[in-house]
């Protein structure tokens, strides 16, 4: 069973020393909650990397990366799972081998793979949360239409230059297609021009892990029916009701 | 009447003396957000997310003195 030893000293309230620093934040039952849990990471680059490392060391039992790409030299700004000696290797492959590394107590699935129209269901069916870590529009549109429909609870974010966008969506929310209502002209946004800087994806990838671990251990309140629009150029943070 | 625009991210460069791409511009009553970004050479494209007084809002709604107008171009990264 995935992190038997760590739920078993749980079970007799001891805290497992790898997950000392969490108690004080999400507690025994709030460890206990995570380490139960099934959570698929679309998407293994920028947001994706950090997301999955991230839960790793929070120590979410089950972790599927989703991810036909490989890593590219233009990766190596951002992206915390490409290294100069993983270069073309594929990146959801690179992640759970950097999971295994981490945390034995974490089972681990990479799924060398894009999602699409045929494989979307499949993949994420029995999933408790699905974060969004893509890097087109009509990749998250799909995405938005799959968790919606099996009633999975959606972290998303996006980022481009200094600015970045996250929220969450839980099932039977409107505020993921409010935000898609108008589509893009195009199906990439003004990253086109900016690029991704390295601070950019870790911010948005850290707030995605946080709505993941609200979500899972039912702590705090996500940010819901409303997106988090940031603009660090500025040190703008905005919040945009989308009910 | 007058309106408060607050541009984001590459926006800001339709008003480069505006400090953090905040502005107050005169509009006509009845004017709607589409008139707004026509008064200000914005193209409807470039603007993914609009929002007026901190609600997202669309293109054809009829703007009222004192709105704060946010206009933000799709980030799409990942």
């Amino acid at each position: 069973m995935v992190g038997e030893s760590s739920l078993e000293l749980l079970a007799n309230g001891q805290t497992p020393e790898r997950y000392l620093r969490n108690i004080g934040t999400i507690g025994l039952a709030g460890q206990e909650r995570l380490l139960k849990s099934r959570v698929a990471v679309v998407g293994a680059g920028g947001l994706g990397g950090l997301v999955v490392e991230l839960l790793a060391r929070m120590g979410v039992g089950y972790l599927k990366v989703i991810d036909g790409d490989v890593f590219a030299l233009h990766n190596l700004n951002r992206q915390v799972l490409s290294t100069e000696q993983n270069m073309e290797r594929n990146k959801a492959q690179i992640a759970a081998q950097r999971v295994k590394s981490i945390n034995s107590d974490v089972q681990v699935e990479p799924v060398a793979e894009m999602l699409d129209e045929s494989n979307g269901e499949r993949l994420l069916k029995g999933m408790d949360v699905v974060v969004d870590a893509l890097d087109t529009f009509s990749s998250r549109m799909l995405l938005g239409r799959v968790t919606a429909e099996l009633k999975i609870p959606l972290v998303h974010a996006a980022i481009a230059g200094f600015a970045g966008q996250v929220m969450t969506v839980m099932p039977g929310d409107k505020s993921f297609d409010n935000l898609f209502r108008s589509k893009p002209p195009a199906n990439r946004g003004i990253e086109t021009t900016l690029g991704n800087p390295a601070g950019t994806p870790a911010l948005a990838a850290s707030l995605e892990v946080q709505e993941v671990v609200k979500i899972l251990t039912g702590t705090g309140e996500p940010i819901r029916n409303k997106l988090l629009y940031f603009d660090t150029q500025y040190n703008l943070f905005e919040f945009v009701k989308l009910e | 009447m007058l309106v408060e625009i607050r541009l984001y991210a590459t926006l800001r460069r339709h008003a480069p003396t505006a400090a953090l791409g905040v502005l107050s511009i005169e509009v006509q009553e009845g004017s709607t957000v589409a008139d707004v970004l026509g008064i200000m050479n914005i193209e409807l494209a470039e603007v993914h997310i609009i929002m007026i007084n901190g609600v997202s809002s669309s293109l054809d709604i009829v703007v009222h003195n004192g709105d704060r107008l946010g206009f933000f171009p799709a980030v799409g990264g990942g």
